[in-house]
C-alpha cells in the first residue's frame, strides 16, 4: 500500500501520468485508490498533436493497470521521507 | 476474458429485451441509458440504442438493428471522460479509450480501418457514448467511475509485496541507513527473507547476538600490542 499511500499525499499536485500506449497527460491529482486507478482534473495531453480528442476533456478517469508512470513534480518528492517508507515496507511488519 | 471491444447480440427474450448477463459469474446491471449514440473510433455515431452498464461491462444495443450490439469488458477500458468542447467533438459525450489484444493502442486512422467499410473490432481504441441527454454526463462518468473500481486486475499468483529483492549484509539495522542499499545480483543471501518476514527476523537476531560470532578472547598479552605476523 506504499504507493496508494504516497499518492495520497500527491493530491492537490500536478503530475504528468504516462500510459502504457505512450498518451502523457499532465493534471492536478484530484485522487488516488488502492488500485492505483487515477482522477486528474483540468488535463492537457502532453504531446496534443498526436492525440487531439482529447483537446477539451477536463477531468479523466485512468485505470491504474495501464499507467507506465507518474512524473511527480520535484517539489512534491521528499526523497529520504520515500526512502525510509520504502525501506520499512521492505522489511514487512 | 478477452480484451477489448466485442460484437454482442444476446438478447433476453424477444429482440425488445436487453442484455443477457452472466448472473452466475455475479454480473449485475448498474445503469440504464436509453436514447445513447455510439461511435467507435472515427466512425460516425451508429443510429441511437440502449446503453447498459453492468458490474463487469459497458453493453449497447442498436434500436434500430436489432442484431446490432457492442460490448467492452471494465478490464479493457484504460480511460474514461466527459468531453464537452464542440471543437474537440461536435457532441458531448464520455470518452473512452480501450485497450486491445495486442496492446497496441495507435490513434491514427488507419487503425479502425475506412470510416465507413468494415469495423474491426479489436483495433478499436476510442469509444464514445453519446446521451441524448447531456445532463447524464456527470451520472454516466462516475458510474464508470466506480465500475472501473469494481474491476481490478486479477489476482496475480504472487502478491506484489513479497517480491522486494532484498540486499543481504545490508539488512542489518546498525544505524547506518545511508548505506542501505538494494542488491539486484543476489543468489541465496542470509536474511533473504521473500515474503517470510519470521525467517528473517531470527537470522538477523542470530548474526547479532550469537556467541558464537564473538571474537576469540586473547590468550598472550604481548599480542595486543603488535599486530604483526611472524615471518
Amino acid at each position: 500500500m506504499l504507493f496508494f499511500s504516497y499518492f495520497k499525499e500527491l493530491v492537490g499536485k500536478e503530475v504528468t501520468v504516462e500510459l502504457k500506449n505512450d498518451l502523457a497527460i499532465r493534471g492536478i491529482l484530484h485522487s488516488v485508490d488502492q488500485y492505483l486507478n487515477i482522477k486528474l482534473e483540468n488535463i492537457r495531453v502532453v504531446d496534443q498533436d498526436k492525440y487531439p480528442h482529447m483537446l477539451s476533456v477536463r477531468n479523466c478517469f485512468i485505470r491504474g493497470s495501464v499507467v507506465r508512470y507518474v512524473q511527480l513534480p520535484p517539489d512534491g518528492v521528499d526523497i529520504d521521507i520515500l526512502h525510509d517508507a520504502t525501506r520499512r515496507e521492505a522489511r514487512g511488519p | 476474458m478477452v480484451l477489448g471491444l466485442q460484437h454482442f447480440d444476446d438478447r433476453v427474450g424477444d429482440e425488445n429485451g436487453g442484455p443477457r448477463l452472466d448472473s452466475d459469474a455475479g454480473e449485475e446491471l448498474m445503469l440504464v441509458e436509453r436514447g445513447v449514440a455510439i461511435a467507435l473510433g472515427s466512425r460516425p455515431p451508429d443510429s441511437p440504442g440502449t446503453l447498459y452498464i453492468t458490474t463487469r461491462r459497458v453493453i449497447w444495443l442498436s434500436d434500430a438493428d436489432k442484431g446490432n450490439g457492442y460490448a467492452v469488458d471494465f478490464l479493457s477500458v484504460c480511460l474514461h471522460a466527459v468531453s464537452r468542447d464542440p471543437e474537440a467533438y461536435s457532441l458531448p459525450c464520455i470518452y473512452t479509450q480501450i485497450e486491445t489484444e495486442d496492446g497496441e493502442n495507435e490513434e491514427s486512422e488507419s487503425s479502425d480501418s475506412e470510416s465507413h467499410g468494415d469495423l474491426e473490432l479489436s483495433n478499436v481504441t476510442e469509444m464514445r457514448l453519446i446521451p441524448s441527454d447531456p445532463g447524464q454526463l456527470d451520472t454516466l462518468f462516475g458510474i464508470f467511475c466506480q465500475c472501473a473500481e469494481l474491476n481490478p486486475e486479477p489476482q496475480e499468483e504472487e502478491e506484489e509485496e513479497n517480491s522486494w529483492f532484498f540486499g543481504s549484509e545490508e539488512m542489518a539495522d546498525d544505524g547506518s541507513d545511508s548505506e542501505w542499499q538494494l542488491s539486484e545480483h543476489h543468489a541465496n543471501p542470509i536474511g533473504y527473507a521473500n515474503g517470510d518476514h519470521d525467517l528473517a527476523c531470527t537470522v538477523h537476531e542470530l548474526r547479532i547476538n550469537d556467541q558464537r560470532f564473538e571474537d576469540a578472547e586473547e590468550v598472550e598479552s604481548a599480542s595486543r600490542n603488535g599486530h604483526q605476523f611472524s615471518g
